[in-house]
């Protein structure tokens, strides 16, 4: 009974989702901006809103001076000093909460929603939930044009507590990475894009007989967390960040199925059939990208801005522009169980600190609501009209005048805008067509629509497969689930990643029953059957908000 | 002399202890003024933080305060002591420090040594520079450089394959892993670890060489009953500050070294603390249970440095205190 009330919600949960897609209609605020008023609040960004090189700090920047101008408000922003670990100045800041709230910045853009009911009960944040639709009426018309985004940000009791981020095409952006491949040499040896994960190993092969090249990716966010268990019907592969699976309702331990065995069995086969870069585990992004500028690599997994990286230093150096991005392969039967995505929203979020009185707190979130108006949107993505961007009389759409197009720096957009990587705001699909290049727009559709183009009408199957499995965004746990789940973490991520890396490199044999059977019983030890029950307790009240 | 000395002691001894202080302040202002910064330094880094380690017997978070986190006795330290991995982080920092001070003790000692016998004095400034100079490096750059080193196609492999092995990753094999951790230590550390003992070197009375000869001593027997006996006082002192230490393997180099696959052999006392504190990916980083580690880690050094000092005190006359 339980199960099929778990599914019927997921599949809820999943339609609902879909309508993400379509714009919403934006609330206009016209004239109700700048607020004109001459009180002064501070803002924290921990990683959203980082000053462009360019400039020194804060007060050059185009887009934190001018937020002030088009709020009317003054705005003090608090940032992390560079080079500092955003997390940790985060805890910092935050450590002054328990002897001197006033010392918080008002407004605290951070990571707060898993630990959301501890800072509500604690009294560092503001319950928002009565001052919402009076005082943020485009964010409150936001949130409930999508239930699933009033879904994520409210407590398991309905309390609304933060501004999330939000892609205005849903879970497309999270796709921004996955399998890419050399055009060229694919022509060379007549062969097809590979489809099935059987198609995928004999390019492999191919290129490995032709040029003496192998697989390879970072081991880093770009292998570890995904790789390409999807074609064998599992979730996840070696990050304590994608332990936890959502399989028909129920949460479980990606890592234990058979079905990531599989996955284990067909990558330690190729790892030991010499198909894969044997240096996987201790290459990063600048090592992958000098194998694949001289030719060692023809087929891997990355980022679309690691790409355009690679063809751009491999077009000056007189090779064109030869890496495309190709569909996560399927198994045999033409079936995907998941790739590397989400729904399209942020885990980070802002939310105002109980340093700001009643008085404050009204302004702060009027502050925060400009995101979410129909003119908010705007400034947030482009910056100033007429300044940074101009509506283009081909599209219809914005795009950059010359002080962004000319601009050589790295992401000159962000000198302007704010919601270029996340933020409490709505980035614009747009914004990320300007910013990237073709190739890696149409990477990013190759593996968002899994290969089926952008005209698809499957969009609930590429919900399911992108972020249906996913733990979602904006869960809350109670104070003493957090407590002890804290306590189990670190040793239970550890002996996971580590077993299956040497399950996935061959250090240990997967095939063997036994050690494979050793594992799977070690996990008790580490307080696995307490870990999921607490999760799926958690899960089951997200479902029943 | 003696005697005047023994009867103006015996009068100090007799003065009350505000009046020794006073006296003793009088005498030696001009030292106390020079130790002053130090003490300042010690007093604000090293004393004033130990009011936080009672959060190691509280409940702490952070947006609580330490005031206001409950007190919870020893729970961080039953917790830590039955955590899975607990036998294994003892065993793996033990193991680390161990070769370490086995191998990279001794290198540094050895390496004056040698030093000291060499003529050519270009020769020894340029070895001298040389060995000191991977020290200078960044441990961020020193690792990469490891990493680059022992890839597939580096020069490790290189020189195996030349003497008829095969190439492989290196760091990635558990069996090699220590082996690569403490020559790289030793390879940075080497040159600079070895000026104190440089040092203690030129200490040594000339006239001590020149009896020894007389009496028939050959190099190698000069070296082992002059140079050494020389120097071992420093050795000593030197020995006993490293034992001190013996649970502080450094968390960055095995932070930047270390892979899933060889955790195993890897994983220190400060890597989990690190882990489970500020490098938390999941959840709120562990601050009482990272200083009830960390605690903990005191503990054990302090015990091996005052048991080091007891052993040296009854079998040399060295010792700290």
């Amino acid at each position: 009974m339980k199960k099929w009330l778990a599914l019927v919600l997921t599949l809820c949960l999943v339609l609902t989702a879909v309508s993400a897609f379509a714009t919403a209609d934006l609330l206009s605020r016209e004239g109700v901006y700048p607020l004109n008023s001459d009180k002064t609040i501070t803002w924290y960004s921990q990683d959203s809103h980082n000053v462009h090189s360019d400039f020194s700090d804060w007060h050059e920047s185009p887009f934190h001076v001018n937020l002030s101008k088009q709020v009317g408000v003054n705005i003090e922003w608090v940032l992390p000093t560079t080079g500092a670990d955003g997390g940790v100045f985060t805890n910092t800041l935050l450590s002054d909460a328990g002897t001197n709230i006033g010392a918080l910045p008002n407004i605290m853009e951070a990571y707060f929603m898993n630990n959301a009911n501890q800072y509500l009960d604690d009294e560092v944040i503001w319950d928002l939930t009565p001052y919402l639709e009076e005082y943020a009426p485009a964010y409150w018309a936001w949130l409930h044009s999508n239930p699933a985004y009033d879904k994520a940000m409210k407590t398991d009791d309905g309390r609304y507590y933060a501004f999330g981020f939000f892609r205005e095409d849903g879970g497309w952006n999270d796709s921004y990475q996955g399998p890419v491949i050399r055009k060229d040499w694919l022509e060379e040896c007549g062969l097809e894009i590979p489809k099935t994960i059987s198609e995928f190993e004999n390019v492999i092969r191919v290129f490995k007989e032709k040029y003496n090249a192998v697989f390879t990716s970072a081991f880093s966010p770009r292998f570890y967390q995904m790789g390409l268990s999807g074609a064998f019907g599992a979730y996840g592969n070696v990050n304590s960040g994608y332990l936890y699976e959502i399989r028909d309702g129920k949460v479980i331990l990606a890592q234990a199925t058979d079905e990531y065995r599989d996955w284990l069995r067909w990558f330690s086969r190729i790892f030991k059939e010499n198909l894969v870069d044997t240096d996987l585990q201790t290459v990063d992004d600048t090592n992958v990208q000098q194998k694949v500028e001289t030719g060692l690599s023809g087929i891997a997994i990355t980022s679309m801005g690691q790409m355009n990286l690679w063809n751009n230093h491999m077009e000056a150096a007189g090779n064109g522009r030869p890496w495309i991005g190709i569909p996560y392969p399927t198994n045999d039967n033409g079936e995907i169980y998941s790739i590397f995505g989400g729904s399209g929203i942020g885990s980070i979020t802002g939310v105002i600190t109980k340093s700001a009185d009643e008085e404050t707190m009204k302004l702060c979130l009027q502050v925060l609501d400009y995101a979410y108006s129909k003119e908010g949107f705007l400034f947030w993505n482009y910056g100033i009209e007429g300044e940074s961007w101009q509506m283009s009389e081909t599209t219809g759409l914005p795009a950059w005048t010359d002080l962004v197009a000319k601009d050589t720096s790295n992401d000159p957009m962000t000198k302007y805008n704010g919601a270029t990587w996340s933020g409490s705001c709505i980035q614009a699909t747009n914004l990320l067509y300007l910013k990237n290049s073709q190739a890696s727009i149409d990477a990013n559709d190759a593996w968002y629509y899994l290969g089926m183009g952008r005209d698809t009408d499957q969009l609930d199957k590429i919900l399911e497969v992108t972020s249906g499995h996913k733990w979602p965004t904006g869960v809350t746990f109670t104070t003493e689930e957090s407590d002890e789940l804290d306590l189990y973490n670190a040793s239970l991520g550890t002996y996971v990643v580590e077993q299956c890396t040497s399950f996935l490199l061959g250090n240990k044999d997967v095939n063997d029953d036994a050690l494979w059977n050793e594992y799977i019983s070690g996990l008790s030890q580490y307080h696995l059957d307490r870990v999921l029950e607490l999760r799926q307790n958690c899960y089951d009240r997200y479902l029943a908000r | 002399m003696a005697k005047q000395t023994a009867v103006i002691n015996a009068h100090y001894r007799r003065l009350s202890l505000g009046k020794k202080i006073t006296r003793d302040f009088s005498h030696n202002k001009y030292k106390y003024l020079m130790i002053l910064p130090v003490l300042v330094y010690l007093a604000l880094f090293c004393y004033k933080p130990m009011y936080g380690i009672q959060i190691a017997f509280r409940n702490f978070k952070v947006t609580r305060g330490i005031e206001k986190s409950p007190w919870v006795g020893m729970y961080w330290f039953e917790q830590f002591f039955n955590d899975p991995y607990f036998w294994r982080l003892l065993r793996n920092t033990f193991l680390i420090s161990g070769l370490q001070i086995v191998f990279g003790f001794p290198a540094p000692i050895v390496l004056a040594l040698m030093l000291n016998e060499v003529r050519n004095n270009r020769f020894k400034r340029t070895v001298q520079t040389i060995t000191y100079m991977p020290y200078f490096i960044s441990l961020v750059v020193l690792c990469s450089l490891v990493k680059i080193y022992t890839q597939q196609n580096g020069l490790v492999s290189e020189i195996v394959e030349f003497f008829g092995g095969t190439r492989q990753n290196w760091l990635q094999d558990p069996k090699y892993y220590r082996l690569i951790y403490i020559v790289s230590d030793i390879w940075q550390s080497i040159g600079w670890n070895s000026i104190i003992y440089l040092a203690a070197l030129s200490a040594i009375d000339m006239e001590q060489y020149e009896a020894a000869r007389i009496d028939g001593a050959n190099r190698f027997q000069q070296m082992l009953h002059v140079t050494l006996p020389g120097i071992l006082p420093t050795i000593v002192i030197l020995f006993i500050l490293r034992m001190g230490s013996i649970l502080n393997v450094g968390y960055e180099k095995t932070l930047l070294l270390y892979q899933p696959t060889t955790y195993e052999v890897a994983d220190l006392f400060s890597t989990y603390t690190y882990r489970i504190s500020l490098g938390a990916t999941a959840g709120q980083p562990q601050y009482s249970l990272s200083t009830a580690v960390s605690l903990f880690n005191t503990i054990v050094n302090v015990v091996f440095l005052l048991l080091t000092n007891f052993l040296s005190r009854r079998t040399t006359d060295s010792s700290l205190f």
